[in-house]
């Protein structure tokens, strides 16, 4: 990639989204991939925006069902089998 | 997830519905959590998730042995949800398109609190403030629209398409709203790090002596 092909801090900024998700063309990939290797500025808003979607992703899948949950999901398909429900 | 996992009412053979609860099983965690970023409170979660098992349940003959049964899941959980909202909150709600979505909330504010020092990481800080309730609760108080594609993007592994083939809408309108929702999330997660006492440790306080 030749110098002039090189994003400008706005051209990177505008795809941030697209590129932390890996949903960018692989070219543009490679552009903003190049930017955020000589600018600690653009490079640290990028570190920060995929460490709060990891850590919010984190949280979100550690949540626990009621430990419950299932037992009484086990119970309305009895029921919708015509079966006694289980006892609770 | 593809097209190819998801319900096919014209896909044989059938699956046995003895097999539905042990297909069940391993996914109904994740089926909570996403319960419960759709509807931020644990009695309503519980509720969608009993009621999308209902009815898999019954559609349990359109699913496909060997095909990915939470994609399926999943789907009827959101269909579900939209069936619900729709009864709920009968208004369409349009504050989502006002609001104003700042760029690089967490970033700047963290920054602005001082947070931003050398050796530190300001992203954690803020985030190990909120606990997962909190967090999914700042989800549900995002608009609807950004709800649904945000919930399902922090809660599984799935591409823009994917969502788009989930929730039905084009591809475009999931980045677009999934873009905006994670903007507006971020005005509500800093909002619940201040009230879980972020800013009392961070910012930089009076001068010793001044109290």
């Amino acid at each position: 990639m030749s110098h002039i092909d090189r994003y400008t801090c706005e051209e990177a900024f505008h795809r941030l989204d697209d590129y932390l998700d890996r949903e960018l063309p692989a070219d543009q990939m490679d552009c903003v991939r190049e930017h955020l290797e000589t600018c600690a500025m653009c490079a640290s808003e990028v570190e920060f925006e995929q460490a709060v979607i990891d850590d919010v992703r984190g949280k979100l899948r550690r949540i626990r069902a009621p430990a419950d949950l299932m037992s009484r999901i086990s119970a309305l398909i009895a029921s919708a089998r015509g079966a006694d429900p289980e006892p609770s | 997830m593809d097209a190819s996992t998801l319900p096919n009412p014209a896909a044989a053979p059938a699956a046995a519905p003895a097999d539905f609860e042990s297909l069940l099983a391993p996914v109904v965690d994740r089926a909570y959590g996403m319960a419960l970023g759709l509807t931020g409170n644990r009695d309503d979660a519980q509720d969608l998730v009993q009621e999308a098992a209902l009815l898999a349940f019954r559609g349990f003959h359109t699913f496909r042995p060997g095909t990915h049964f939470r994609a399926w899941f999943l789907r009827i959980l959101v269909n579900c949800f939209y069936a619900s909202a729709r009864r709920r909150r009968p208004e369409v709600s349009l504050e989502g398109a006002a609001e104003q979505a700042p760029l690089l909330h967490l970033f700047i504010q963290s920054r602005a609190a001082g947070m931003h020092g050398a050796g530190r990481d300001p992203a954690h800080e803020v985030l190990d403030r909120i606990a997962a309730d909190d967090v999914a609760r700042a989800l549900d108080a995002l608009p609807e629209e950004f709800r649904v594609v945000c919930t399902l993007y922090f809660m599984e592994d799935l591409s823009y398409q994917e969502i788009a083939d989930v929730v039905g809408v084009p591809v475009g309108t999931v980045r677009s709203r999934l873009h905006r929702g994670r903007k507006l999330l971020q005005k509500r997660l800093w909002q619940a790090a201040l009230d879980a006492g972020l800013a009392a440790t961070t910012v930089p306080g009076p001068m010793e002596g001044d109290v």
